[in-house]
């Protein structure tokens, strides 16, 4: 029975989510401040190159050097958000070209190529340490449930958890009321006292780093070691900024976007895996196909105001404009 | 405050202003548009920071680096424009960004807040929902909950800044009430404003600033509503209203709006079944508090919304409605309420801005090329006709004063020779010498045959200007006078709702 | 210290902080050079000589800056509107596709019809490519479906079908003719008189880079001097102010993003055109070049203003070349990416200078004067 396509595709569904989990929930945090971070792609691979070299340096006991090397990618993220923070917070750019630099800077023909060769990456080179699926047991073995749920890695685990702390921090905290007033009103905000430039930065960094932990899910975890180039992540960091807008800026809806698209992405290996003649390029395509349409349905289904983005995305706060 | 002065870019808006207020007092600050009104309260809150001067809090010397310093230190305002987060509710915008009591906790509970916002709404009158979203309350009841901010805070210095253009007479008599309690118990209340029988009404005592500069600090008791105004303006100026006499109009109807049903940003329905005409030379003032549907007939008319049902004429000639470039085809000239934002681009020049609707005709392109030449001598035009104040006509509009960029809204409307002309809101903001231009033009196109639907929530301009008055309330046209018989009294409980038996 | 919004712009700015963040770019890249242990200014030489003055290296530049001229003016008619079109990658690779259809469709004519073929196949590519452009202007005219996305999701769905064109069908593009074209998949040849004329011969210049200069000037024209531009330029400063004035907005939008499909479109061409004379379905070809999103930071460069955009692509077309001509283990791969972002970030932080003036005040108490305005030295 777990052998089945639906459950396959599902198990996978959630192992390729989950980089697009992480990296929606940190665009969704840095959206909710107010601003529009398009660099994701180029953090990811970033951070996913960090994160390699992490294991391939350090040695000591497996959990060690992972734990490490999260930490390490997540900084890494972190490092590539504060330069578009800065651009667009404090001098004030736009943030669209800004977050393209980004991605160019950032991305697979620059800085990660850059460091990869820089520290000597020959193109696939295997990971010295990476996330298997944590055994839990007997659990792995139940039906359907089994090897969607229990069979997985750390990090998927971590993802969850990441989600619900998102969620519940918007939510129902002091901070998230006051970061979400910096998104919708950042005016009404400042004049009721709440520092709009940190409460940016924060979560502008914050995303940066989340994102670093997304590229490093697929270096240390879907497709352990160094691929050159930006095939690594294929545009997943896009896919991601899109999840945001298709879940509403909710952190819930992100993991159900998340594992749809991971299961889209999941399918043409799966049925190539039976044999099934279609041409490969058509099935790779439907994740982008799919983004396209999931954004068309949300977009007319923001027309009701209420439920759309944070009011002042995307525009820079300025105090003593006349 | 002592010696407060600021400076933006192009303009000195405080020079070395004085101000001074007691405890449980209502202190007026009282000047015209443009005075420096604004400024010097956003220096006291903190949001700006003075370029010279110092501020002083019960003896003590303060400087304020931010809106949470001036908050702390217990002082509050109730801006023109609502600083309100509108898709949250009530409760959590009155707790927004407080660091003490129910909010300190990390966690956010709801509840509590919501019944401590209750005990105050009851206490002082302000009756408003607590889990209501903003977005949905009247303008109205959003100034209730800025109220609420302050009082939740245990402020106690509240400044509120025109704070009765959104109100009906009878409203604003209420929050005079509610002001004059909270003076009572001890507070600071500060009410910018410069409605001369207003400050009257309410104030103790009163600070007039005027070009910047504080010209006195009088008793409200004695001061009468001339006096106040001669300090005001430096000049006497007549406060009583000039007596008109009708007019004589044609009987040709310009503009017949029939029937006409529009909905609203959120689909509600904003105007309901309105019927009205407008003759060939006549003004009719549309008289309401805001939000109760004057802008959608605005948008209406001028094409900028769609006609659900009803018929909007002009010249007999009946529009499809939606569409501005039909509507300007037609002879409809529209000077909208968002002056900088809708009525002109704000990064573009001058001339730009003065072909922006007629740039496709024969005199200025040529085909596809445009005839800049043209353009510009056109622009150069209207400076001078009607006296806007530019370096020059490659200016971009956005560094014109807010008096100038009406002169040229309006001036360009006019120089297109319309047979209707849309005015919403047109003198807010602008000092008197600028209102009174404002209307000597509108005037002077209502003799020339303009027929004018004027749209404004100052009751003094529209008893200036109309010749017929409509109240709409609720999206409905609830009662319809003459500008001679038409008593204050009467138009507000009309706005208000209470119609005529 | 604080930002003043500046109320008029002289005119020597526009092209001072532009230049003067360049040098910062330079000279923040020489320190990344220097701190990883390569000496900065031997590996600037190398790239001036690889990019312009070594022994052919123009040619090899005009090759490498033809097709972001192409994306550049593409990213840059679009971005003027706020219209952010990062698709031009996708749409040159339509355009690629459509003007090798219609080459292989005229067959062999000989040589004398090789302005035919050139007309036929700009027009081919430039349909394809604003076609392939509209599929995001119609979502956002008419769904407000946010650009961005929608245009780089179909660069990826556009490299697949580049792909399966080649590999994993028998399409019309794909040779079939030999053995070994079947058993390694490549295009079919283009006919040897679609092969576009090049200039000179100390320094080759190929025919698109001047069809591109020609478009240039033909959309400096556009939004300059025309209804076009006037309109657009409205949109973009003040969309409610542009309805207000009765402005059919949807319809800019369409027009626009098939303005900007087209010419990256006519990018396609020329590859097919003046370099490769065959449709390169591969991924390490044409899909690897990343011309699209090199366009955009030409455009950003070049304040999307179509005369500087052929500046800025030569420029950056330099950059390219030295990258692919240098690469190995004392260049290091990925300089190019980083260059160019670090590039486009000074250009970013320069824009600020251009509409705030920076005031250094000393804070003062009481009356006295308040220190001189002190403004950069720019």
């Amino acid at each position: 029975m777990n052998d089945t396509l639906l459950v396959v595709v599902l198990a996978d569904a959630v192992l390729y989510g989950t980089p697009l989990l992480f990296a929606s929930l940190g665009e969704l945090l840095a959206e909710r401040s107010g601003v529009l971070n398009l660099g994701v792609e180029g953090m990811m691979l970033f951070g996913a190159v960090v994160g390699f070299w992490t294991t391939q340096r350090v040695e000591g006991a497996s959990a060690l050097v992972l734990v490490l090397a999260i930490l390490a990618s997540g900084l890494a993220g972190a490092a590539m958000a504060a330069i578009h923070a800065f651009l667009t917070i404090t001098l004030r750019a736009n943030q669209i070209v800004s977050g393209l630099a980004l991605t160019i800077f950032a991305g697979g023909l620059g800085l990660s190529a850059y460091v990869g060769t820089e520290l000597g990456f020959s193109p696939d080179t295997p990971a010295k340490q990476q996330f298997g699926s944590l055994d839990v047991s007997a659990l792995a073995d139940l039906p359907v449930l089994g090897p969607i749920v229990f069979d997985q890695s750390a990090l998927v685990y971590a993802s969850w958890i990441a989600t619900l702390l998102v969620g519940l921090y918007l939510g129902r905290t002091r901070f998230g009321l006051n970061v979400r007033a910096v998104g919708e009103a950042p005016a009404s905000a400042d004049a009721m006292g709440i520092n709009v430039t940190l409460y940016r930065y924060v979560h502008v960094l914050i995303g940066g780093g989340f994102a670093g932990v997304a590229g490093a899910c697929y270096s240390l975890s879907i497709s352990p070691g160094w691929i050159a180039g930006d095939t690594l992540i294929g545009g997943a960091g896009w896919i991601a900024i899109a999840l945001v807008i298709f879940a509403f800026w909710r952190a819930e809806l992100c993991l159900v976007g998340a594992y749809l698209f991971g299961a889209l992405s999941a399918l043409p290996f799966a049925l190539q895996a039976r044999d099934v003649e279609v041409a490969p390029e058509l099935l790779y395509a439907i994740p982008y196909v799919m983004t396209i349409i999931v954004l068309v349905i949300a977009s007319t289904g923001l027309s009701k105001r209420r439920l759309g983005a944070p009011a002042a995305l995307g525009i820079p706060y300025v105090r003593e404009e006349r | 405050m002592v010696g407060i002065t600021k400076r933006f870019p192009g303009v000195v808006a405080n020079d070395d202003v004085t101000f001074e207020a007691a405890e449980g007092e209502v202190h007026a600050l009282l000047g015209e548009n443009g005075a420096g009104k604004t400024t010097l309260s956003n220096i006291l809150t903190g949001l700006y920071r003075q370029d010279e001067g110092e501020i002083e809090l019960y003896g003590e010397q303060v400087r304020f680096h931010s809106p949470r310093d001036a908050l702390d230190a217990g002082i509050c305002m109730v801006h023109q424009h609502f600083r309100l987060v509108e898709p949250f509710s009530v409760a959590e915008n009155v707790v927004l960004g407080d660091h003490r009591g129910a909010a300190r906790r990390f966690v956010f509970h709801s509840s509590a807040i919501e019944k401590r916002v209750e005990e105050l709404s009851t206490r002082y009158g302000l009756a408003v929902d607590p889990k209501a979203r903003v977005w949905q309350l009247s303008v109205g009841e959003q100034q209730r909950v800025e109220i609420l901010k302050a009082l939740y805070r245990e402020a106690r210095i509240l400044i509120m800044d025109e704070p009765t253009a959104v109100l009906t007479p009878q409203e604003a008599e209420a929050l005079f009430g509610t002001l004059r309690a909270m003076a009572g118990e001890g507070k600071t209340v500060i009410f910018i404003s410069h409605k001369l029988h207003e400050v009257k009404a309410v104030a103790d005592r009163v600070t007039v600033l005027r070009g910047g500069r504080t010209v006195a600090t009088v008793d409200a008791e004695p001061a009468t509503l001339r006096s106040l105004a001669a300090l005001m303006v430096g000049r006497e100026i007549d406060v009583a209203r000039p007596l008109e006499q009708p007019r004589r109009l044609a009987d040709v109807r310009t503009l017949e709006v029939d029937g006409l049903t529009v909905a609203g940003d959120r689909g509600e329905i904003a105007v309901k079944d309105v019927s009205f005409a407008i003759r060939e030379g006549e003004i009719v003032g549309v008289a309401g508090v805001a939000g109760n549907g004057q802008r959608e007939l605005a948008e209406a008319v001028s094409g900028m919304r769609d006609i659900r049902a009803g018929s909007v004429r002009i010249a007999g000639r009946r529009l499809r409605g939606g569409d501005p470039r039909e509507a300007i085809r037609a002879g409809v000239g529209h000077v909208p309420e968002d002056r900088l934002g809708t009525g002109l681009a704000p990064s573009l020049s001058v001339t730009s801005n003065v072909v922006i609707k007629t740039y496709r005709r024969r005199s200025f392109s040529r085909g596809p090329l445009l005839a800049l030449r043209r353009m510009r001598e056109a622009a150069v035009g209207i400076i001078r006709r009607y006296d806007v104040k530019t370096p020059g006509p490659g200016t971009p509009v956005r560094n014109l004063s807010g008096g100038n960029l009406q002169k040229l809204v309006l001036g360009r409307e006019f120089e297109d020779d319309p047979l209707v002309l849309v005015v919403a809101q047109p003198t807010r903001g602008l000092d008197v010498g600028a209102i009174e231009t404002v209307h000597s033009y509108l005037r002077d196109a209502a003799t020339r045959g303009v027929a004018i639907l004027l749209m404004s929530e100052d009751l003094d301009e529209i008893l200036a200007l109309a010749d017929r008055i409509l109240v709409v309330y609720e999206g409905e046209i609830v009662g319809e006078l003459h500008a001679g018989a038409a008593s204050i009294e009467e138009i507000g409980l009309l706005m208000a709702g209470g119609g005529s038996e | 210290m604080k930002l003043e919004r500046r109320l008029e712009q002289p005119w020597w700015l526009s092209v001072a902080v532009p230049l003067g963040s360049l040098v910062v770019a330079f000279g923040m890249m020489a320190v990344i050079l220097a701190a990883t242990g390569h000496d900065p200014v031997e590996t600037y030489r190398e790239i001036l000589d690889a990019a312009f003055t070594g022994n052919g290296a123009f040619s090899a530049t005009f090759i490498s800056a033809t097709p972001i001229l192409f994306t550049g003016l593409a990213a840059a008619a679009a971005f003027r509107m706020q219209l952010f079109n990062i698709g031009a990658e996708g749409q040159l690779y339509l355009g690629a596709v459509g003007a090798s259809w219609i080459a292989l469709l005229l067959g062999d004519r000989g040589a004398t019809s090789t302005p035919l073929y050139v007309v036929a196949m700009c027009v081919a590519a430039g349909l394809a490519g604003a076609l392939w452009a509209l599929i995001p202007g119609v979502l956002k005219a008419f769904a407000r479906t946010n650009e961005i996305i929608t245009s780089l999701m179909l660069n990826y769905v556009a490299g697949l079908l580049l792909t399966y064109l080649i590999f994993d069908s028998s399409s019309y593009w794909r040779d079939t003719s030999t053995l070994q074209a079947r058993a390694f998949p490549q295009g079919k040849p283009m006919p040897e008189a679609s092969n576009w004329p090049t200039f000179g011969s100390e320094v080759v210049v190929p025919l698109g880079f001047v069809i591109g200069l020609a478009t240039a000037l033909a959309l400096w024209v556009l939004y300059t001097r025309m209804r076009f531009g006037f309109e657009v330029a409205v949109i973009a400063d003040s969309p409610r102010a542009a309805r207000y004035a009765g402005m059919r907005t949807r319809r800019k939008i369409l027009s626009v993003m098939a303005v900007s499909g087209a010419i990256a479109g006519l990018g396609g061409a020329s590859q097919i055109g003046d370099f490769t004379y065959t449709l390169d379905g591969s991924t390490t070809g044409l899909q690897a070049a990343a011309f699209g999103y090199t366009g955009i930071v030409v455009a950003a460069l070049a304040r999307y203003n179509p005369l500087a955009v052929c500046l800025v692509a030569v420029l950056i077309g330099g950059l390219q070349n030295a990258g692919y001509t240098l690469q190995g283990p004392d260049f290091p791969s990925g300089l190019v990416g980083v260059m160019q972002g670090i590039i486009l970030f000074c250009a970013l932080g320069g824009e600020l200078l251009l509409r705030y003036r920076l005031r250094i005040r000393r804070r003062s108490s009481a009356h006295g004067g308040s220190g001189p305005a002190v403004e950069p030295a720019r």
